[in-house]
């Protein structure tokens, strides 16, 4: 049961190293503990479901799918789990994920653990990450890419700009299949479909993007 | 003229008839055996003589005199002249003639053009035998300084029946007329003439193939070898070369559907090129849209845009659409004057063909580059990607496990030096970061972003370092710093590259740009010799107003020892203003 005090924490991460020393980091503070370690999607929609916590640590990349997707459905179907993102990419790319997935803010896999520590302290007291004014800059952008200005998104075709348009507005899948009349399912592809986009023009990501895509698709 | 002589013959029978059973032998046998003395024979000798002349050579300009020459000859004329008809317009092309000096010629001016009986010949192409010209209803009578001629011989001259043109000869000399015989002699030349000038005609038409062919095999090649050239002006300029135009020109579609742009011009007018001419009521214009080869001679070129420089009258003009992938990419013109010959259809065959050969060699070298850069960034991707997956992943974790170790230490120097060895992680992660992004490439046509424009002006930079200096980017960089700030920091980063080249006398180098805390940092430093007072001011002072435009700030620490400038601005005072 969870207790006022420990922030219950879901570890979502493939790199089998990296969840051990990030579990470990966090096991050596007294006021958290991570409760379920998943190393894929489908293993993290059962964790988190089974374990209920109150942060989930999600990789951007993981085998079987894309962390950003599992933010997407944890935010719709329990909005009070509050999700970081943890990504070995660079600001840019790491805050264009955060803003997409709804999450509450993204950490650099950076070693200084401190951070790590201190941005899932500031995440559970309900504060966000993400500087308003970025956030604002990016669905600024974002918008700019679903009304067909930014030149560089142009093999978005027109229904994955209006998806991107709802998802700059803070809409879950659920809600934008509701305003536009699609199936939940439809809409969750149409997401895919747009991060794999998204991440061509930001090419590392489309290297690691484009693949899981296919497995995903 | 020794068979002339003798011959006085007026036999109504064709001596060439007759001379037929002689042909089956070699020709130059046959006429070292003839012997001169029966009149028969001596035609026939004068005539093989004359055909062996005619057949010898195959440039077609001397053909044509040598016809002239012989017929002359053949017939004791004191004129002769070979009249070539426009095969489109009718009338005379090119009019050889023999017997009238060049000083009387130009007095009298203008060539026959082919009216009167000159025309008549080539209205109804027979003979035509007169002892008295001047007497017959056809003759229109001479122009002015004209010599006076008398008896008039014309006949046509065929090639695979059609008329190619007709040979006129005057003033017979020793019997003061033609005779039947004559006739029929310069008909039998005019039909070796006919084969002579068709062999001549192929003969250039194959010369001509081979100097295209020669022109595609070398634009091929330079396609493929050079780079740094425009592979549009070598093209321009090797059909001025070998299509004997006055004037070439490739002309482009612009963005504008009303204009084209002259991308390239050569020969005489050069100096249009870089114009623009309107797609309406230009050659051009009705060839990008046509997509066809045309052939430009009867249009009234004074009525559409100006072909050539003012004092020089287009007289016809190739024009071939350079079409790639199904699309008209341009059109390419070549120009001849008035008074050069027109360019015939095979010519319009040869240039197209030309033409078609290069835009297949410019698409493949255009397809072989895109291949080299698809496999380029293929091979950078993966490398990005083992960096991304592999090598940040393992430091990373290394890194933690070397963050729990040093939780169980207690001896205060051993936690110091291993968290040293995680800010040379720390470091190392952040780097590779940089490289990964590095290892992307901008879209094409796409304005780079922040970062690779800062990447690209550090790696251009020659300032005499030990090696490059490192750029580390921390933030969300490219968001952020964009329009008229991206140019500040451009400019800030410019400048301390260009101080430490010129001045520091420096090892090594790094760059820092962040946004972090609400605020956009530039930090760079070099291990130089620090900043000597004088020479640069300006470029500080620069730097110094563009950060205060901002409301932000610009250090320069200089010690004995490396330099460090630091230029900082809020980023809520500028968030606005970059949104233009």
């Amino acid at each position: 049961m969870k207790t006022e005090s420990l922030i219950r924490v879901v570890l979502v991460e493939d790199h089998e190293l990296v969840r051990r020393g990030i579990a470990e980091l966090i096991s050596a503070e007294s006021d958290m503990d991570v409760v379920a370690e998943a190393g894929t999607v489908a293993q993290a929609r059962s964790r988190i479901a089974a374990t209920n916590p109150d942060i989930v640590l999600l990789d951007v990349r993981l085998p079987d799918g894309s962390g950003i997707d599992v933010c997407r459905s944890i935010r719709q179907e329990a909005p009070q789990i509050r999700c970081l993102i943890l990504t070995a990419y660079d600001d840019e790319d790491a805050l264009y994920a955060a803003v997409l997935a709804g999450a509450a803010g993204y950490i650099l896999k950076d070693i200084r653990g401190n951070r790590l520590i201190e941005a899932i302290r500031r995440v559970a007291a309900g504060h966000s990450l993400l500087d308003p004014t970025l956030k604002k800059m990016v669905t600024h952008r974002m918008r700019e890419a679903s009304s067909g200005e930014d030149p560089r998104l142009d093999a978005l075709t027109g229904r994955e700009r209006q998806v991107l348009n709802l998802i700059a507005e803070g809409l879950t899948n659920r809600e934008i299949g509701q305003r536009i009349n699609l199936a939940e399912k439809t809409v969750k592809n149409y997401v895919s479909n747009i991060l794999s986009k998204l991440g061509l023009q930001r090419r590392t990501q489309a290297a690691v993007l484009g693949d899981r895509a296919h497995r995903s698709g | 003229m020794e068979g002339r002589n003798e011959s006085d013959s007026s036999n109504d029978d064709s001596s060439a008839g007759r001379a037929r059973g002689e042909f089956g032998r070699p020709l130059d046998d046959t006429v070292n055996h003839v012997p001169a003395t029966l009149s028969d024979r001596g035609r026939l000798y004068a005539l093989l003589r004359a055909n062996q002349a005619v057949t010898e050579n195959l440039d077609l300009p001397m053909v044509l005199q040598r016809i002239v020459e012989t017929a002359v000859e053949l017939v004791d004329a004191q004129y002769g002249a070979l009249g070539v008809i426009d095969p489109v317009h009718g009338g005379l092309e090119q009019f050889v003639y023999q017997g009238v000096s060049p000083a009387v010629a130009k007095k009298i001016g203008h060539l026959p053009e082919g009216h009167g009986l000159l025309g008549a010949l080539i209205d109804d192409p027979r003979p035509i035998r007169l002892e008295h010209l001047c007497e017959d209803d056809r003759s229109v009578g001479f122009p002015p300084h004209h010599p006076p001629m008398d008896s008039f011989l014309g006949v046509p001259v065929r090639i695979h029946g059609e008329v190619f043109g007709n040979l006129y000869l005057t003033n017979q000399q020793s019997d003061g007329r033609f005779s039947l015989e004559d006739e029929q002699l310069v008909g039998a030349l005019a039909a070796t003439a006919g084969y002579a000038i068709k062999n001549a005609q192929l003969f250039a038409e194959t010369q001509r193939r081979q100097r295209w062919s020669a022109a595609t095999a070398e634009i091929t090649a330079t396609l493929v070898s050079v780079e740094e050239r425009e592979p549009i002006a070598v093209i321009a300029e090797r059909v001025l070369e070998v299509s004997g135009a006055a004037h070439v020109r490739i002309v482009v579609p612009t963005e504008d559907p009303a204009r084209l742009s002259i991308k390239v011009a050569r020969g005489i007018g050069a100096d249009v090129e870089g114009t623009m001419v309107p797609a309406v009521g230009s050659v051009s214009g009705a060839v990008l849209e046509g997509m066809n080869p045309r052939l430009i001679e009867d249009e009234d070129f004074s009525r559409i845009h100006p072909l050539l420089p003012e004092g020089h009258t287009p007289g016809s003009v190739i024009a071939v659409p350079l079409v790639a992938n199904g699309q008209a990419r341009g059109v390419l013109l070549a120009v001849r004057e008035i008074s050069a010959p027109r360019f015939t259809p095979s010519e319009l065959e040869m240039v197209a063909d030309f033409a078609g050969q290069v835009t297949l060699a410019m698409e493949l070298a255009d397809a072989r580059n895109a291949q080299q850069q698809i496999v380029l960034y293929e091979d950078r991707t993966r490398i990005a990607r083992d960096l991304h997956d592999h090598v940040i992943q393992q430091l990373f974790a290394s890194g933690l496990e070397l963050q729990s170790v040093a939780g169980t230490l207690t001896k205060r120097s051993n936690i110091e030096r291993i968290s040293n060895v995680i800010s040379t992680l720390d470091a190392a992660i952040v780097q590779i970061r940089t490289i990964i992004f590095s290892l992307s490439s901008t879209a094409p046509g796409s304005t780079p972003s922040l970062r690779h424009q800062i990447i690209d002006l550090v790696n251009e930079f020659d300032g005499g370092l030990a090696q490059t200096p490192t750029v580390t980017f921390a933030g969300p960089v490219d968001l952020v710093i964009a329009g008229g700030l991206a140019d500040d920091v451009i400019a800030v980063v410019r400048e301390a590259l260009a101080n430490i080249a010129k001045h520091a006398n420096a090892r090594s180098a790094s760059i820092a740009i962040a946004v972090e805390d609400g605020a956009v940092k530039i930090d760079i430093e070099d291990d130089g010799v620090g900043i000597s007072p004088d020479g640069r001011r300006s470029g500080l002072a620069n730097l110094e107003e563009r950060a205060a435009r901002r409301g932000g700030r610009f250090i320069l620490d200089a010690g004995m020892v490396g330099t460090r400038l630091r230029w900082h601005i809020p980023l809520t005072a500028n968030k606005n203003s970059d949104e233009n």
